[in-house]
């Protein structure tokens, strides 16, 4: 009998069925990956299970029992805990703080942290997650800060814990401390789901993967017997080429140089401390890094959106620090920000007025804007990008994170830009979406532009990059040559636990 | 099937969303008849008596003109400074700046003045340009301190009002007060008025003026790769500096265009209406504008229409209270009514109704 068990599950959303006649079966001490891409349905069953949204018809079994699950109070008295991919901790409040907030034994007048805190402690302990009750969250890492989520479940005693997107934020090193935590807490009788559209780490952690798509469950199978490319396929409909293939191609001229460059971000802090480094024609350069040591303000300060304190950048032997992005990109310097939906479009926009930014001012007749020429600039893109949209005129706002990618994708590469920096082209993707945007960028190499790649996925860097550069805390902690570099490696350097011993640059 | 079903995305064709307005002035007309009943009135008389004279009456139709001109102007400044991110709300210090150089000017021309009689035409473009610069100016120093200090220009501009009201009271109490009793300056010459346009009203040149403007605003928001960058400005300045817009330019431009149309209504109302500076002389319009760009949700193309309603109300208030004796302050009731409920009446575009689900269920049974 599983513990826990949803049985033809349907929920509708105006205009949608996000969830079909799904079934999903958790037992005792397992960990069961819930996979699916984007708008595959596997949240909203998630939600459904947590008390979030009521479902149309189905039912929900524990040790074989219907229950019914109203509200996330019913879920957690029944044992159900979830960690969002956003944390629901209040950051101005202590671990042990957050962890009674809305806990009914808390309902008398005064509060007894004391009590509740030896028992953090305790529990901390037990499952090695080294947190100090008393701490602050705002002044804990985002892995730890993680892990107070998990406690706050095992101080409800939750028996399934399901965890949304848990990698998204973590560096490799944190990443493996979180996966060893889960594994103990499946040793002791646990069950866990972890909801995610990454392959690797389904393979790597997960005794089970149910695949959704579509609203339904299309394949639910033991991690032992399947691959990768199994699931990709399950999950996409399709076959999926998981590994680009990049073309040798003799690298050009150093198109893209950074001299010693110095950058402060808005609070001041300088997250850019010197940083020199060529890019090629026809060559990417990735940029390897965790979230936050600079790398955003390293592609800032190159597009001069933020003022560089010191160093300098040249394209094609002139030098640009200092000219505005307009001057940029007359001259051929092309930016993919990472932030598709606040800094890469205009959401309320239609895609054609999305497909001019930057070049509006060419886009026109006499003094006015020639809407017919933009029209038909917009339709190129979007044939030859293959965004899917019903038309040029609908909102870029309403267009999928792929579609909309593949948009900011082709406007910038339509451009015909000497040298592209791209920032995170694929986070949030689903796996169909990021084979084609690696291929655009494996084409736009092979064109000969300059393209410097900065991603928090090795995997992505391993398959795009030429040459790739580590940063940690505002430094080029090494350049590495793609093809000698295994992820382990990489994932060490970027944590900064290993320094290299340097493999030389090849550029020299 | 439901009767009414919850849309995935609001309709968003023009009809749809003409026919949300006219169900929300409805509705809100709905409301104010209780009130009329309060007051013992019969609300299709009353309703009467409001919309008969700004509306059927060739005197009254020249007076809702009269009141129309102003509020287009500034709910076409508003709809600038807006739509470009400014949140500006200091029209009717902006008003009164215009209103004041106007007058200046204006006077400087009488017989025996600085400049000395002037014919009409060779003066109508100096105040134009004085006072849309003095506005532009006024307004621009908020944008300013926005653009390089981070100053918040909804608080700063709401407080520049007060400065430039009174300005203007220390104008019409010292330097420029008309010998006299009460604190305005003297009668503008003739030769400076606004010609009245159509016969038998006060209708003036104004409402020309304020369609001129409303063109010129619609064609350089829409049409122009200046108005693109206003826009994409106001929708999202990170995206704009991406793509190499100036943000922190484009909002002084913008400050400086709705300053301008502020000023450009209180010259209007100084040589259409009032012929005059006096204190007092905004009466309120510079945030009533503001109402109006609502009402017309900040597109320009319906500015007029929304400011011909909202201008006859008001002059059908008075008639109103007349002829039904019922007090004209329900008419403002009516016109903040109608404004929350058109901007409440998106709501709508986001069902559909099924007539279908009227129908009795017909059982077919295949088979």
């Amino acid at each position: 009998m599983p513990a826990f068990a949803m049985r033809k599950i349907v929920k509708r959303f105006p205009g949608i069925v996000a969830n079909r006649d799904v079934d999903l079966t958790i037992e005792a001490g397992e960990i069961h990956a819930l996979l699916g891409e984007n708008g595959a349905g596997k949240s909203t069953l998630m939600q459904i299970l947590y008390g979030f949204h009521s479902m149309d018809s189905g039912s929900i079994l524990i040790d074989g029992e219907p229950v019914r699950i109203t509200s996330t109070k019913d879920a957690i008295a029944l044992g159900i805990g979830m960690v969002h991919q956003e944390f629901m901790l209040v950051r101005r409040f202590s671990v042990v703080e957050n962890t009674v907030l809305g806990l009914k034994e808390n309902a008398g007048p005064m509060l007894d942290l004391h009590q509740a805190s030896r028992r953090l402690r305790r529990l901390s302990d037990q499952h090695h997650l080294a947190i100090d009750p008393h701490a602050q969250v705002q002044h804990l890492p985002i892995g730890v800060q993680q892990r107070v989520e998990i406690l706050k479940l095992l101080y409800r005693d939750a028996r399934l814990l399901i965890l949304d997107e848990p990698t998204a934020v973590l560096t490799v090193h944190e990443k493996d401390q979180l996966f060893s935590v889960l594994r103990a807490l499946r040793d002791q009788g646990r069950s866990i789901v972890i909801v995610t559209h990454k392959l690797q780490e389904v393979m790597e952690l997960a005794d089970r993967v149910t695949v959704m798509r579509d609203g339904r469950v299309v394949g639910a199978v033991s991690t032992r017997e399947t691959s990768e490319q199994e699931l990709a396929r399950l999950m996409v409909g399709r076959d999926v080429n998981l590994r680009a293939h990049r073309v040798p191609i003799e690298r050009g001229r150093a198109v893209l140089r950074i001299d010693g460059l110095h950058a402060r971000d808005e609070v001041g802090q300088e997250k850019v401390r010197g940083i020199s480094l060529d890019v090629h024609a026809g060559e990417i350069v990735g940029i390897a890094g965790v979230d936050g040591n600079g790398q955003s303000q390293l592609a800032e300060a190159i597009m001069h959106l933020l003022a560089a304190n010191q160093g300098r950048v040249f394209l094609n032997d002139q030098e640009v620090t200092r000219l505005t992005v307009a001057q940029h990109r007359a001259l051929g310097l092309s930016y993919i920000p990472a932030d598709r939906r606040h800094v890469g479009s205009i959401p309320e926009m239609s895609i054609a007025d999305n497909a001019i930014l930057g070049s509006h001012r060419e886009r026109t007749r006499g003094l006015f804007l020639d809407k017919r020429r933009i029209r038909e600039h917009a339709e190129r893109l979007i044939a030859r990008f293959g965004v899917r949209a019903a038309s040029t005129g609908a909102m870029a706002g309403k267009l999928s994170g792929g579609n909309l990618q593949k948009l900011i994708l082709g406007r910038e590469m339509m451009q015909d830009a000497a040298a592209i920096v791209v920032e995170q082209p694929t986070r949030g993707l689903d796996v169909g979406a990021v084979e084609s945007v690696w291929l655009e960028l494996l084409r736009e190499r092979e064109r000969g532009t300059a393209i410097l790649l900065i991603s928090a996925e090795l995997e992505e860097l391993m398959n795009l990059a030429d040459r790739i550069a580590v940063m940690f805390e505002g430094r080029i902690v090494g350049i590495l040559n793609a093809a000698s570099v295994t992820v382990e490696k990489l994932g060490l350097m970027i944590s900064g636990i290993a320094l290299p011993n340097a493999t030389p640059d090849q550029s020299a | 099937m439901k009767l009414i079903e919850r849309r995935v995305t609001p309709v968003d064709s023009p009809f749809a969303i003409a026919c949300s307005m006219a169900v929300a002035v409805v509705a809100a007309m709905v409301v104010t008849s209780l009130l009329f009943v309060l007051y013992g009135a019969n609300p299709l008389q009353a309703y009467g008596a409001l919309f008969h004279e700004p509306f059927a009456t060739w005197r009254g139709f020249g007076y809702t003109l009269v009141r129309t001109a102003p509020l287009a102007l500034i709910a076409l400044g508003t709809i600038v400074s807006w739509r470009s991110g400014f949140g500006y709300l200091g029209f009717e210090g902006c008003f009164v700046i215009g209103a004041a150089a106007t007058s200046w000017l204006a006077l400087s021309t009488a017989p025996g003045a600085a400049i000395g009689p002037l014919p009409f035409f060779a003066f109508l473009l100096m105040p134009l340009l004085l006072s849309f610069a003095a506005g532009a100016l006024w307004a621009g120093v908020v944008a300013l301190m926005r653009a390089r200090f981070g100053g918040n220009e909804v608080l700063i501009s709401l407080m520049t009002n007060y400065v430039a009201i009174l300005i203007v009271q220390y104008l019409v109490s010292g330097p420029m007060r008309a010998p006299g009793g009460v604190p305005e300056t003297a009668q503008l010459p003739r030769a400076t008025w606004l010609p009245f346009i159509l016969h038998g009203t006060r209708a003036h040149a104004g409402i020309l003026l304020a369609l001129l403007a409303t063109l010129l605003v619609w064609v350089s928001l829409r049409k122009t790769p200046l108005g693109y960058e206003l826009i994409v400005s106001g929708l999202n300045p990170s995206a704009a500096r991406f793509g190499g817009i100036d943000v922190g330019g484009r909002l002084v431009l913008a400050a400086f265009l709705a300053g301008g149309l502020g000023a450009l209504a209180g010259t209007v109302e100084v040589l259409g209406v009032q012929h005059r500076l006096m204190d007092g002389i905004s009466g309120g319009v510079g945030f009533t504008g503001i109402i109006v760009a609502l009402l017309a949700k900040l597109n320009p193309l319906a500015v007029i229409p929304a400011a011909v309603l909202y201008g006859g109300m008001t002059v059908g208030a008075n008639a109103m209270q007349r002829r039904a004796g019922i007090p004209s302050s329900i008419t403002f009731i009516l016109q903040s009514l109608i404004v929350l409920m058109v901007l409440a009446s998106d709501i709508l575009r986001r069902y559909r109704v099924n007539l279908a689900a009227l129908r009795p269920v017909v059982k077919t049974e295949t088979r």
